[in-house]
């Protein structure tokens, strides 16, 4: 037989190199090549021997490394980490309509400057009346300068305007956080993502992420709520995540409209808005028991009105964040506009308190706050 | 392609992790880089994902040690002198053998050269010869040479350890 006769020539003449056995072993190499590797080696002793050695020095090696691993650990869910995925791809979209929404800013403080060219006048009332608008109550004598009219260059009044705003977000007295958080959250959120690009996506970030986001979201519509509203006479609380009910603590029970109305009289809430969930925590006696109606607008926002002792009702704004709700207030429910514009009313009348939380403009819970504050005394 | 890569983090996250493992020694850290790795390869989609993701494990546990390099050389800096390696905590029996064992085999690991450490843990990863080579440089034939030394260097050395220790026993 030839191919044997061949082999047999070769066989001693030209061993298998050791390099060439770890390859093979390790199913590196080409189907020609193994062939040729195990006709070799069924006519040379020598070669299976070392080739029985490489395979034990292989198993070895695989035992031993095998010892350096870390404990055995679940794994964890693939959905978790798509979500911290889609998040950090949020993030990124974020930043970049942030960006673009700098840039657009820039664009238009660009115009009126060489609009202000033009029509110096013009401009100059323009940029008085957005000095007005811009600057708070609070501030609305400082900001405003009463020689404002005759400052020829607008820009420098819009400048003025900036820096009441910027006076505002950094002002340590004010413990508001609406203006201070929006420009304190988009940090926040890229330093979350950064973070979470260093390596650290935890079960914590993705929410931290999402809170992050969401705040700085919201910090930009509050900032411009808090502007426009000039003369408050209501508290505006931080009650914004109303639809948290873990944030209600004490035994709640979650009870049928209809029941409601008739076990505890009437319920403070919106007319003609469908109802959908009524909490009652109730005290030992029916007139500290505090009731939390959850209503529906057209628009699928979830309003909240709550209603109660005024300890009670504060102590659950407080945990939203907000502090300590001022009980001192007037009984005739003129309160003071507490430095932070949320999406929360609360009013004091007597020992009850009143407030209304959902994601609304400001002004819109005031009229409602308003409302139901009339109805509430009519009766 | 979602579920080819949800495949992939079935089959090798704990690979992943292992391997960073065995360059940052530390259990928590190598999960959560590797959380990271994944993290990243959904983002990116890379074309042959497996090699991808071994390669930004790779560059993961490089910055992480390079930043602990510099941790510890301020330290050293600060202390005037060298950082103690953390003492093992007093556990069972058992435990406590793993650890030793663990020990030795991180010290044998210790003294093969960078380049032949890193091939034999790519390798005891799972990646296939040409994906060592893709992703260290080196030509696919110089794999098999490289991983043969490796080995050898990795046993001899652990060889030698025991029969030193053994010795020490028999002293004393």
């Amino acid at each position: 037989m030839p191919t044997t006769g061949s082999t047999r020539e070769r066989g001693p003449m030209r061993h298998i190199p050791e390099d060439e056995l770890h390859a093979y072993l390790d199913q590196a190499l080409s189907r020609t090549q193994c062939v040729e590797i195990e006709s070799h080696l069924a006519e040379c002793p020598s070669c299976r021997g070392m080739r029985d050695g490489i395979a034990a020095l292989r198993d070895r090696t695989t035992a031993l490394l095998a010892k350096l691993a870390p404990p055995a650990r679940p794994l964890p869910p693939y959905e978790r980490l798509s979500r911290v995925a889609a998040e950090v791809a949020t993030q990124r979209r974020r930043r970049l309509h942030l960006l673009a929404w700098a840039a657009s800013l820039v664009v238009a403080v660009g115009l009126g400057w060489s609009a202000s060219s033009f029509t110096r006048d013009s401009a100059a009332r323009g940029a008085a009346r957005a000095v007005a608008r811009v600057s708070g109550p609070a501030e609305a004598g400082s900001a405003t300068p009463s020689g404002l009219p005759t400052t020829p260059a607008p820009p420098a009044a819009m400048a003025q305007a900036g820096q009441s705003a910027r006076a505002r977000a950094t002002d340590p007295e004010r413990p508001g956080n609406a203006v201070r958080s929006s420009t304190s959250t988009p940090a926040l959120a890229a330093r979350s993502s950064r973070s979470s690009s260093a390596g650290h996506p935890t079960a914590r970030s993705p929410q931290a992420m999402a809170a992050a986001a969401s705040d700085s979201a919201r910090a930009v519509r509050e900032a411009t709520l808090r502007v426009l509203s000039p003369t408050p006479t209501l508290e505006l609380t931080n009650l914004d995540r109303s639809g948290r009910q873990e944030d209600l603590e004490g035994m709640w029970r979650t009870m049928p409209w209809d029941g409601t109305k008739t076990a505890a009289g009437e319920v403070p809430h919106i007319d003609g808005l469908p109802v959908v969930q009524v909490q009652v925590q109730s005290g030992d006696q029916s007139a500290s028991a505090v009731t939390v109606v959850a209503q529906q607008l057209a628009s699928g926002q979830v309003i909240r009105t709550i209603e109660g002792p005024a300890t009670d009702v504060s102590q659950i704004l407080s945990r939203h964040g907000l502090g300590e709700v001022d009980s001192a207030m007037s009984a005739d429910g003129s309160g003071r506009l507490l430095p932070d514009g949320g999406h929360a009313m609360a009013m004091q009348v007597g020992d009850r308190m009143l407030a209304i939380t959902g994601d609304l403009p400001s002004d819109s819970l005031r009229a409602m706050i308003r409302r139901l504050n009339a109805e509430l005394r009519s009766k | 392609m979602t579920d080819d890569l949800e495949q992939l983090y079935q089959s090798t996250y704990t690979a992943v992790v292992r391997f960073l493992y065995r360059k940052v020694w530390d259990a928590e850290r190598a999960e959560d880089l590797a959380q990271e790795v994944f993290v990243r390869a959904l983002s990116h989609r890379p074309e042959k994902p497996r090699a991808w993701v071994f390669a930004v494990a790779a560059n993961l546990a490089r910055d992480e040690a390079r930043a602990a390099m510099r941790r510890k050389r301020h330290l050293t800096l600060l202390k005037g002198d060298p950082i103690a390696q953390p003492a093992l905590s007093p556990a069972a029996d058992d435990s406590v053998e793993r650890d030793e064992q663990m020990a030795s085999v991180h010290e044998a690991l210790n003294t093969l050269t960078p380049r032949d450490r890193e091939i034999l843990l790519l390798w005891d990863a799972g990646l296939s010869y040409p994906e060592i080579a893709a992703q260290t440089g080196l030509a696919v034939g110089a794999v098999g040479t490289t991983l043969a030394r490796a080995r050898r260097r990795l046993v001899d050395a652990h060889d030698r350890q025991h029969s030193r220790t053994g010795t020490d026993a028999a002293h004393s």
